[in-house]
């Protein structure tokens, strides 16, 4: 049972005008096994997942099901043939029930008129397979993200996948319902199927696959080989290309006697901070550590005036500073915030890089009547491309054109641009791969060495450790203690984690 | 034991259905259209609770309510339709003159008056499927050429020498619930059967809530566009019958102050802009309501400006509500996040 070999792929090609997206890829998918598809952004792992899930066909190679050679024109092919996928954005029909959206593809009907009971009982079958508790009636628009990501699961269980492909499944899960979905990859591995699970967390990969590929520019350096037989820093070496050191950066010491330039003095919040209190000084970097909901990016939000203040007080540069817009804390406090969410509130995707970079600063660009010169638009985006090695064919380059790591590098160029006096960074690196997010670090960590105060927003303990001065811990909208950051990553971590964890004895 | 099972869960089913149409904007206009027309009935010391009137309160809710499902059913898959008044006007003039100038029989004019309306909607459809054009540009060419022929049919005369049976059944009411409205109930409850029921409808729903979500189930969205674009065209043809049934003569004045009550009824019904949802019901009651301020116009003789301010303040407040309301569901941290804005959805 666990030797079938469901999908083969051999020497994969697919070629777009000008780049060789998949040059030579082999991948064997075996029934039983949870299958980790790794590589960085822009290694062709979106490729392939789209010529598997036939939505591009090779322009060479061969794809095998089953012992036999098969051609996936569209999705629906793919999808007949075995062949399911989540992908990271939900793909389900808000307004329709549970039970509807799982039977989508072939609602039971007679004549022509929808059957509502007979969908419920396979519903429930899908549902009680992956071993999740959910009301077959209940609207889809009604559930979390993580209930909607398990519908689609059973989605494609209801068309008897054999082969399931996850697209980065735990970006936007808590650690616990993160969980909840290893669970439910094991059980459906368990039942002979093929889970394959593409990921950036390195810990996920290995707390749950048994076998990976990992792929480079384009060609499948490893070849579904048993996970086993690989260490962490193999991995990371494999995905590279050349072998991982700890990030190291150049000495960097803040003056702690500085006068802070952001102090948040037992501010209280609309949305339920109470009594916090954070100060930045210049050339520091604070890491502001918590889990998923611990209320955060709500609070540096709620700082440039996204939300209200109800009570403390906020001083930028020692004066007391009402901010009542993110325009304001731009213009008049020189806050920049580099938001977590690129795609949505990050980058304008249908705009030129340029007209992405330089938007902050116009006004001071604009000369009679509000004319941006495009020249000095240009000279000033080129100098950050530069500067943050973005890589673009050119900056009329359309920002939803470049892949994730670039986009948040214009994300941060435009406050750059702007020449902040302070810098809020909210989830640098998530869904960023090794080679950018060590680029991101040393970036930010320039930064901050040339005097700049930034406050980091990071929910992955590696990234604080490495950046970080000091780590503020939060939880359920409150500080829960400090940590001085002396870059010993087991000390270090194992405080920020018992500050989380033991609240009482932090209260003592 | 099982189908005790069943029966409670049928019934805390039926509990949670009900707590959701509690909270909807049907359950809410409900009470509005109630409330609003016991006052009218208060004010005018019960003449509006009389047969006659509520004749032709409803009489003229026929037209409101056949233009909004129009206008919905181009909603429900995230387009829309600028030509529903003028379709409307050239198909109520176009059975008009067949039957006066021509002498073509009432119920053939009738069928070629829907036949013509639903191959409209078709064409426009298949336009905007083949040319990806917006359907806004192409609904609004649609609009302008409709209105020309409209024109050209009955120039600046009002067509009135028509059959006499369709006019006896355009004003006849027994009990005084008027056939063109009986006519209208009977095409909404149709409707919501095929949007609720049918795997058509589904289908319809399904790509106006998530485009790629349907394509990758194997809904051809092109086709939905088409379909809808027909049905809208089949309910204005609708409305156009039972317009030339119920007015004194057509001319090219039926059919111009289509438009902004075909966008109110669905909007203040409760459907979004952006598809995926028909609210048939709030559609319906929605009617219902700009009617009643009409109704209460009429009562209080005020001027007739004032409905169109009442309407499209109602309007503005309805879809400022929804999105207060919206917001609120956001920011409230216990309830589950919202659906991600679906990238295709636009």
């Amino acid at each position: 049972m666990s030797d079938t070999v469901l999908l083969e792929c051999d020497d994969l090609v697919k070629v777009f005008p000008g780049v060789r997206a998949l040059d030579g890829v082999g991948l064997r998918l075996t029934a039983g096994t949870v299958h980790a598809l790794l590589g960085e952004n822009g290694a062709g792992k979106s490729t392939l997942i789209k010529v598997l899930t036939g939505v591009h066909s090779p322009d060479g190679g061969r794809l095998t099901w089953c012992g036999r050679q098969v051609q996936l024109r569209s999705p629906l092919e793919a999808t007949r043939t075995g062949i399911g996928v989540v992908h990271q954005e939900r793909n389900l029909i808000p307004g329709f029930s549970v039970a509807e959206n799982i039977t989508l593809q072939h609602p039971p009907s007679q004549r022509g008129l929808i059957d509502r009971q007979a969908m419920t009982a396979p519903a429930l079958a899908c549902l009680a397979e992956l071993g999740v508790d959910l009301d077959p009636h209940q609207p889809v628009r009604e559930l979390s993200v993580a209930q909607q990501q398990l519908v689609e699961i059973a989605k494609a269980l209801h068309t008897e996948s054999r082969v399931l492909l996850l697209d980065e499944p735990t970006a936007s899960l808590s650690p616990q319902e993160a969980e909840h979905l290893f669970e439910v990859i094991r059980r459906l591995a368990g039942r002979g199927a093929c889970v394959v699970f593409v990921s950036h967390k390195l810990e996920e990969v290995f707390a749950v696959c048994d076998t990976v590929t990992v792929l480079r520019d384009g060609k499948s350096v490893l070849e579904s080989a048993p996970l086993a037989d690989h260490t962490h820093d193999d991995i990371v070496g494999l995905m590279v290309g050349r072998a991982h050191t700890a990030t190291e950066l150049r000495p960097r010491t803040v003056d702690r006697s500085a006068a802070p330039t952001l102090v948040l003095d037992a501010v209280s919040t609309a949305g339920g901070h109470r009594d916090i209190g954070l100060e930045v000084r210049p050339g520091e970097i604070v890491g502001l550590y918590g889990l998923v909901g611990a209320g955060r990016s709500e609070l540096v939000k709620a700082v440039l005036g996204l939300d209200r203040i109800t009570g403390g007080e906020v001083r930028v540069h020692g004066t007391p500073a009402r901010i009542t817009s993110p325009r304001q804390a731009l213009h008049e406090f020189g806050i920049g915030y580099v938001t977590e969410n690129r795609k949505e509130e990050g980058v304008f995707l249908e705009q030129p890089v340029v007209r992405n970079i330089t938007v902050t600063v116009w006004k001071r660009l604009a000369k009679a009547l509000g004319f941006v010169s495009a020249r000095a638009e240009r000279d000033l985006a080129q100098g950050l491309v530069d500067r943050l090695c973005i890589r673009v064919s050119g900056l009329q380059q359309n920002a939803g054109e470049l892949s994730g790591g670039n986009q948040q590098k214009v994300s941060l160029a435009k406050w750059l641009a702007a020449d902040t006096k302070l810098l809020v960074i909210d989830e640098p690196t998530v869904g960023v791969d090794v080679r950018t997010k060590r680029a991101f670090h040393e970036l930010i960590w320039d930064l901050a060495a040339d005097g700049l105060p930034i406050l980091l927003i990071s929910s992955d303990l590696a990234e604080m450790v490495t950046l970080a001065d000091r780590i503020v811990v939060m939880t359920d909208h409150r500080v829960r203690g400090e940590v001085d950051n002396d870059r010993d990553y087991d000390r270090v971590s194992g405080r920020a984690i018992r500050l989380i964890h033991d609240r009482d004895t932090v209260r003592s | 034991m099982n189908s005790v099972n069943t029966l409670a869960g049928q019934g805390s089913r039926a509990a949670g259905a009900l707590r959701r149409f509690s909270r909807s904007t049907a359950a809410m206009l409900l009470v509005v259209v109630v409330a609003g027309y016991v006052a009218l009935g208060i004010a005018s010391s019960g003449a509006f609770f009389e047969g006659p009137s509520v004749r032709v309160f409803l009489q003229y809710l026929a037209t409101p309510v056949l233009i909004g499902l129009a206008q919905m059913v181009a909603l429900c898959v995230g387009q829309l339709n600028l030509a529903v008044g003028a379709l409307g006007g050239f198909t109520a003039c176009l059975m008009g003159v067949l039957m006066a100038d021509h002498g073509v029989p009432a119920e053939v004019a009738v069928l070629v008056g829907l036949l013509t309306a639903t191959a409209i909607g078709l064409a426009t459809g298949v336009v905007i499927v083949a040319t990806r054009i917006n359907g806004f540009i192409v609904t609004l060419a649609t609009m302008t050429i409709l209105l020309g022929a409209q024109y050209r049919l009955t120039g600046t005369r009002t067509v009135d020498g028509y059959s006499r049976t369709l006019r006896d059944l355009g004003t006849s009411a027994p009990l005084n619930i008027p056939l063109v409205f009986v006519t209208a109930l009977v095409a909404a409850a149709l409707l919501a059967a095929f949007m609720y029921r049918t795997v058509a409808g589904r289908r319809l729903l399904a790509a106006g809530g998530n485009p790629l979500a349907a394509r990758l189930s194997g809904i051809s969205t092109d086709r939905q566009i088409v379909v809808a674009h027909t049905l809208s065209g089949l309910l204005v043809g609708v409305a156009a019958v039972t317009a030339t049934a119920s007015l004194p003569g057509v001319n090219r004045s039926v059919g111009g102050d289509w438009l902004l009550p075909s966008f109110a009824a669905p909007i203040i019904g409760g459907v979004a802009l952006t598809g995926g949802s028909v609210a048939v019901f709030g559609t319906v009651l929605a009617a219902f309501v700009t009617r009643l301020i009409d109704a209460a116009r009429a009562q209080f003789s005020l001027d007739p400006s004032w409905v169109n301010l009442l309407i499209g303040l109602v309007v503005l407040g309805t879809v400022a509500g929804g999105r207060l309301h919206q917001t609120r569901l956001e920011k409230s941290p216990q309830s589950p996040t919202a659906l991600p804005q679906p990238g295709g959805a636009q």
